[in-house]
C-alpha cells in the first residue's frame, strides 16, 4: 500500500535522474566526422553577441555554396553563453571535446575572452576573438608564446584603437576645427585601461591637451554629475572609451543639452538600431567603427552589408564584420595547411594576408610585441569614424573614404574657429 | 555652484526611484510580500511604453499611457499567479510562506527579464522627453522634462500619501497591515483589499518605470539594479512607510551624488550598502518604519 | 520507523554512487563536466539547507560564503603559489569567518531582514572584488595557475567522492542530537530556550558548519574550473540557483540538496539548444515545482513515509 507507493515514487525520481543523464549524454553526442566544424561562442541578447554568431553563419553557407573546403562542407555550431565568462568557458569545452570543433570563434567580451584563453592553451585549440578588444589578450599570447600562441586576436586592439581616435583628432578635430583640449572620459572596464593608457599618451601629441580622465562605474545609470564636472573644466570635446553603456550617456547628453561635442569609441554607437533606440538623440555623436553602411572600405564591404541586412533584417555590428571574416580566413588556413592539426593550423593562420570586408587583414608575429592581433595602419586595417546625423551613419574620415561633412547640434559651442 | 548642481541634480532622479519605492513598500505593508519582480514591472511598462511610442507612432503620451496599463497589468499577474497561490497553498507552512513567496517572486522576476531581453535585447532605449529643451534653474541647466518628471513624481507621492493616510480606503489597508484577522471579523474582504494595494502598486510601477525611460533610458539588463534599489531604499526608510521611502530615497540618492561628484564616480554605491548595512544592525525597522 | 526510512534512504543513496561512480565508463567528457559541476552545487544546497531547513535561517546570499572561500584560495595560491591544500584552508578559515560576522545580525533579526542582510553582504562584497580589482582581478576574475586534474575522470571522480563524504557529515549532523536541537530551535526557539537548549550556540555552530562547507567547496570550485570571477562564483544569480536546487530537491532533507543540484544543472544544460530561453524555462520550472510541488522530490517521498 503506502510503501508501494513510495517506491513508485523513489523510482521515479530515479529514473528522472537516470532520464536526464542519458539525455544528456545522447543530446551533445557527435555526428559524422566529415564536415569541418566551427564553434562559434556570442551573447544572443546582446546586438553585437548576436551579429556574430549569424554573419559567421553566413560564411559557411556562402563558402559551402562554392564547395566547401577541399570538398568538405564547414558546420558552424553556435553557443550562447549569456555575457557569462563561466558560461563562455564551458561552451568552449563543450564546443571541443563533444561537438569537436576544430576552430572556435568567441565573443566580443574581453571579461569572457580572457577566461577562455587558458582553455584553449590546455586543449590546444585555435581560437579567434573577432571583438574582443584588450590588450592583454595577445599580450600573453607573446609572454608565453608555447601555450598561448592558439590565440589570436581579428579585431583591432584598444590600443590601436586608441590609436585612430589620436589620427581622427589630429586630421580633423585641430587640423579643421583647431579645437585644442579635450577630456576622456571611459567606463572602468578591462578594455579601456590600454586604451586610455594611450588616449593620455597619443592625444597630447595630436594636439589635444587632456584636461581630465574620468573613469565612472559601468553600472552608472545617471551621467549628470559626470557631464556637470567635465563641463567644469571646459574642454573643447570629450574623447570616449564606452561600450557597455552608450544610450544612456548620449540620451542624457542630448536631454542636457552639453555643449561639448562627444568622439571617440563609442561600441554602441556603432548599432544600426542607436538612431532608433536613443529617440535620435545620437545626432552629432562621433564614434569610430569598423565600417560604415555605403562605405566600399574594400571590393567585398558593400556586398557584405546588403546580403547581411537582407538576410537579417538589420546591419551587421562591427564584430560581424570580423566573425564573417575570420570563417573566410580559417577556410583558407585549413587549405593551406592541408590539414586541422592545430599546430599546423597556428602556423598557417599567422600567413594570414587576407582582404576582408573592413580592410586588409594581417597578424602580427612571434617578436612583435602583441603576437597574434591584427596589424594596424593604412593600406591595412584603421577603421572608419562616422557621425550620426538625420538618422544615418554618415563616414568623416579618413579622408579616402569620407562621404560628408561634420555638422553639430545647435546646442553644441565650438570654441576658437 | 557646485553645491546647486548637487542639489538639483539628484532631485528628479531621487523624486523617481522615491516612486517606485513608494509602491514596493505599500506592497510590503499591506500585502507582507517583498516583490523580487519590482524592477521586472518597471522595465515592461519602460519598453511596452518605447515600443507603443515608436513602431506604433502613438508618440511620448500614448506610449506612457500604454506602459502604465502594461504595469499594471504585470503587477495583476505577479500577484494572481505568483504571490496569491503561494500564500492561499495549503502544501505550505504559515511560516515559510514569505520565504517561498521571496523565492518566488526572484523567479518571476528572472523569467520577465529573460523574456524581455529576448524580445527586446538588452539594449538599453529611451523613450522622446514629454518636454524636450531646457531652462536655467539658479544657474544650473536643467532639462525641461527633468523638472516635470520631479513634480509628477511628488504629485503622485503625494496623492498616495493622502490616500493612505487620510481615506477611507487607506485606513482599510493600514488596518489589514496591522491585524488582517480584525479587519475580516468587521466585515471586509480582505481579497478585495489586496487588489486594491496591488492595482495601486502596478500604477506607481509602471509611472515610474516609464518616467524612467524618458529620463535616463533602461533596458531589460537594469531590472535586478532596480529592485536592489527600491529594496535599499525601503530597508533604511521603514518597511511599510510612505514618507519613509520618500525620505530614504533622497538621503540615499544625495549620498551617492556626493559620492559621484565629491570622491570619484567608480565608488558611487558604496555609501549607500554602508548605510544599509549600518541601518540593519542598528535601527532594523528602519528610520520611519513601524514594524 | 526511522531505522526503516534511513535503511530506505540508504539504499537508494548506495544505489546512486555506485552508478554515478561508473558513468566515467561511457559518458562523454563534456557530460562529466556538466555532472561534475552540478556535484559541487550539491554541496553549495547541503549546505545551505543545514542552515534554512534545519536553523531555519534563510540565507539570500550563500555566494557570499563562497566567494570569500573561493577568492582567499585563488589569491594565495595567484600571488603567493602556496599548495592548494593550504590555499583550501585558508579559504575555510576565511568563510568562516564571514559565516561567523553574518551570525551576529542572525541572532537579533528575524525573517526577512535577516534575509536582506545576507543579500547585503553579497552586494559588498562583490563591489569589493570590482574596487580592488588589482587584487582580485576585478570583474574579469583571476585564473589560478593550479588545477585539480586536467582528466575529465579524475575530476568527476574528485566531485562524486567530495560530494558523498560531504552528504554523510551534513546528513549524519541532521539526524544527530544537535540537528534535532537546531531544528527546534529553528522552528520555535522560544519553547526550544524554555526547555534549555542554548539556542545561541546551536545557531551559531549551524553557522560556522554552512560557512566550512561552502568556502572548502568554493576553493575547490576555483581550482576545478581554472578561475575565479565574481560571475561563476558571487553573483546573485548563482545564490539563487543555489536555493533552488534546495527547494527543488526538498528542503530539511539535506540529501534533497544534492539532487535538486545535479537536476537543475542538468536540465540547463538538456536545454541549452533553447539559447536564451533556456533560463526562462528553468526558472519557470522551478516556479512551477515551487507552486504545485513545495516538498521537492525528495521531500515527496519523504513526507509521505513521516506521515505514517
Amino acid at each position: 500500500m503506502c510503501s508501494r507507493k513510495t517506491a513508485f515514487r523513489s523510482t521515479c525520481v530515479a529514473g528522472i535522474l537516470l532520464t536526464t543523464i542519458a539525455c544528456l549524454n545522447a543530446c551533445s553526442g557527435s555526428t559524422t566526422k566529415d564536415p569541418i566544424r566551427i564553434g562559434v561562442i556570442g551573447e544572443e541578447s546582446s546586438v553585437a553577441g548576436a551579429s556574430l554568431t549569424k554573419a559567421a553563419m553566413m560564411a559557411a553557407e556562402e563558402i559551402n555554396a562554392k564547395g566547401g573546403v577541399n570538398g568538405r562542407s564547414i558546420q558552424v555550431i553556435t553557443y550562447d553563453n549569456h555575457s557569462s565568462a563561466a558560461e563562455g568557458v564551458r561552451a568552449f569545452q563543450r564546443a571541443v571535446s563533444d561537438d569537436k570543433a576544430v576552430v572556435v570563434l568567441g565573443s566580443y567580451l574581453s571579461e569572457v575572452v580572457l577566461a577562455i584563453e587558458p582553455w584553449a592553451a590546455r586543449m590546444r585549440v585555435p581560437f579567434i576573438t573577432p571583438g574582443a578588444s584588450s590588450n592583454d589578450i595577445p599580450k600573453r599570447v607573446h609572454d608565453d608564446y608555447e601555450h598561448n600562441k592558439y590565440t589570436f586576436q581579428a579585431t583591432t586592439m584598444s590600443e590601436f584603437v586608441a590609436q585612430s581616435v589620436c589620427d581622427f583628432s589630429h586630421d580633423v578635430l585641430v587640423k579643421q576645427f583647431h579645437l585644442k583640449n579635450a577630456v576622456v572620459m571611459s567606463e572602468d572596464a578591462a578594455w579601456t585601461k590600454p586604451l586610455d593608457a594611450r588616449y593620455l599618451d597619443c592625444l597630447p601629441k595630436a594636439g589635444l591637451e587632456v584636461m581630465d580622465h574620468i573613469r565612472f562605474n559601468p553600472d552608472t545609470t545617471d551621467f549628470t554629475p559626470i557631464f556637470n564636472q567635465i563641463e567644469r573644466k571646459h574642454p573643447d570635446v570629450i574623447i570616449t572609451g564606452i561600450s557597455h553603456v552608450g544610450v544612456q550617456p548620449t540620451v542624457q547628453w542630448h536631454d542636457q543639452q552639453v555643449p561639448i561635442p562627444m568622439a571617440g569609441q563609442s561600441s554602441q554607437a556603432t548599432n544600426g538600431t542607436f538612431w532608433k533606440d536613443t529617440n535620435g538623440a545620437a545626432d552629432g555623436v562621433i564614434t569610430r567603427n569598423t565600417a560604415v553602411p555605403g562605405v566600399a572600405l574594400t571590393p567585398k564591404t558593400i556586398a557584405f552589408v546588403e546580403d547581411y541586412t537582407k538576410r537579417y533584417g538589420l546591419p551587421p555590428a562591427y564584430c560581424g564584420y570580423s566573425s564573417y571574416d575570420m570563417v573566410y580566413v580559417v577556410a583558407e588556413a585549413i587549405k593551406r595547411a592541408g590539414s586541422t592539426d592545430p599546430d599546423k593550423l597556428v602556423e598557417a593562420l599567422e600567413q594570414t594576408d587576407y582582404i576582408g570586408t573592413s580592410g586588409r587583414e594581417q597578424f602580427y608575429g612571434r617578436d612583435d610585441p602583441f603576437t597574434h592581433t591584427l596589424k594596424y595602419g593604412p593600406g591595412l586595417i584603421t577603421g572608419v569614424h562616422l557621425q550620426w546625423q538625420n538618422g544615418k551613419q554618415v563616414a568623416i574620415w579618413p579622408a579616402d573614404v569620407a562621404n560628408g561633412k561634420i555638422a553639430f547640434p545647435s546646442f553644441i559651442k565650438l570654441s576658437a574657429k | 555652484m557646485l553645491a546647486r548642481q548637487i542639489l538639483i541634480d539628484g532631485f528628479a532622479i531621487r523624486a523617481l526611484y522615491a516612486l517606485g519605492a513608494v509602491g514596493f513598500t505599500l506592497i510590503f505593508g499591506v500585502s507582507g510580500v517583498l516583490n523580487l519582480a519590482h524592477g521586472g514591472i518597471m522595465v515592461i511598462a519602460a519598453l511596452i511604453g518605447w515600443f507603443t511610442a515608436g513602431e506604433f507612432g502613438a508618440g511620448p503620451y500614448g506610449g506612457a499611457l500604454v506602459g502604465i496599463l502594461a504595469g499594471l497589468a504585470s503587477a495583476y499577474a505577479t500577484y494572481l499567479l505568483v504571490v496569491r497561490p503561494i500564500q492561499r497553498s495549503r502544501a505550505i507552512p504559515k511560516e515559510e510562506s514569505e520565504i517561498f513567496v521571496l523565492t518566488g517572486t526572484l523567479l518571476w522576476g528572472i523569467m520577465i527579464q529573460t523574456a524581455l531581453a529576448y524580445k527586446f535585447t538588452d539594449n538599453p532605449v529611451t523613450m522622446r522627453p514629454i518636454l524636450p529643451g531646457v531652462v536655467t534653474l539658479g544657474g544650473v541647466r536643467t532639462p525641461r522634462n527633468e523638472i516635470m518628471i520631479a513634480v509628477v513624481c511628488w504629485l503622485v507621492i503625494g496623492l498616495v500619501w493622502l490616500l493612505v493616510n487620510r481615506t477611507r480606503t487607506g485606513k482599510t489597508l493600514l488596518a489589514a497591515s496591522m491585524n488582517p484577522r480584525g479587519l475580516t471579523l468587521l466585515g471586509f474582504e480582505l481579497s478585495r483589499v489586496h487588489l486594491v494595494v496591488w492595482s495601486i502598486y502596478g500604477v506607481l510601477a509602471g509611472l515610474a518605470g516609464v518616467l524612467l525611460a524618458s529620463f535616463l533610458g533602461t533596458g531589460s539588463g537594469n531590472a535586478g539594479q532596480l529592485t536592489a534599489s527600491a529594496f535599499s531604499i525601503v530597508v533604511v526608510g521603514g518597511l511599510g512607510s510612505v514618507s519613509g521611502s520618500l525620505l530614504a530615497a533622497y538621503l540615499v540618492g544625495y549620498l551617492e551624488t556626493l559620492t559621484a561628484y565629491l570622491i570619484a564616480p567608480t565608488l558611487r554605491p558604496i555609501p549607500a550598502l554602508i548605510l544599509l548595512v549600518l541601518v540593519v544592525y542598528i535601527r532594523p525597522q528602519g528610520l520611519l518604519g513601524r514594524r | 520507523m526511522r531505522s526503516l526510512l534511513s535503511s530506505r534512504l540508504l539504499w537508494g543513496a548506495l544505489v546512486f554512487v555506485a552508478v554515478a561512480a561508473v558513468l566515467p565508463l561511457w559518458l562523454s567528457a563534456y557530460v562529466l563536466g556538466v555532472l561534475t559541476a552540478g556535484y559541487y552545487f550539491g554541496v553549495f544546497a547541503m549546505a545551505w539547507d543545514l542552515l534554512f531547513g534545519f536553523a531555519g535561517e534563510v540565507n539570500f546570499g550563500p555566494t557570499f560564503l563562497i566567494g570569500l572561500g573561493a577568492y582567499t584560495a585563488a589569491m594565495l595560491n595567484n600571488r603567493f603559489g602556496l599548495a592548494i591544500p593550504w590555499c583550501v584552508m585558508a579559504g575555510i578559515v576565511s568563510a568562516l569567518i564571514g559565516g561567523l560576522l553574518l551570525a551576529m545580525p542572525a541572532l537579533r533579526l528575524r525573517g526577512p531582514y535577516f534575509g536582506l542582510v545576507t543579500l547585503v553582504a553579497v552586494l559588498l562584497l562583490q563591489n569589493a572584488i570590482v574596487i580592488f580589482a588589482g587584487v582580485t582581478g576585478g570583474e574579469i576574475g583571476m585564473t589560478v595557475p593550479d588545477v585539480l586534474s586536467l582528466s575529465a575522470a579524475t575530476n568527476y571522480w574528485y566531485g562524486l567522492a567530495f560530494m558523498v563524504i560531504c552528504a554523510v557529515i551534513l546528513f549524519g549532523l541532521s539526524r544527530s542530537a544537535m540537528g534535532l536541537i537546531l531544528q527546534a530551535s529553528g522552528q520555535d526557539p522560544i519553547e526550544a530556550r524554555a526547555l534549555g537548549f542554548n539556542v545561541t550556540k546551536h545557531k551559531l555552530m549551524a553557522f560556522s558548519i554552512s560557512a566550512v562547507f561552502a568556502g572548502m567547496t568554493g576553493a575547490l570550485l576555483v581550482f576545478y574550473m581554472g578561475t575565479a570571477s565574481v560571475g561563476t562564483l558571487i553573483d546573485i544569480s548563482i545564490g539563487v540557483q543555489i536555493i533552488i536546487a534546495a527547494v527543488l530537491g526538498g528542503r530539511r532533507s539535506i540529501l534533497g540538496g544534492a539532487l535538486g543540484a545535479v537536476f537543475l544543472i542538468g536540465a540547463s544544460e538538456v536545454l541549452r539548444p533553447l539559447g536564451q530561453l533556456n533560463t526562462f524555462v528553468v526558472s519557470a520550472l522551478a516556479l512551477a515545482v515551487i507552486l504545485f510541488f513545495p516538498d521537492g522530490l525528495l521531500g515527496h517521498v519523504l513526507r509521505r513515509r513521516e506521515a505514517q
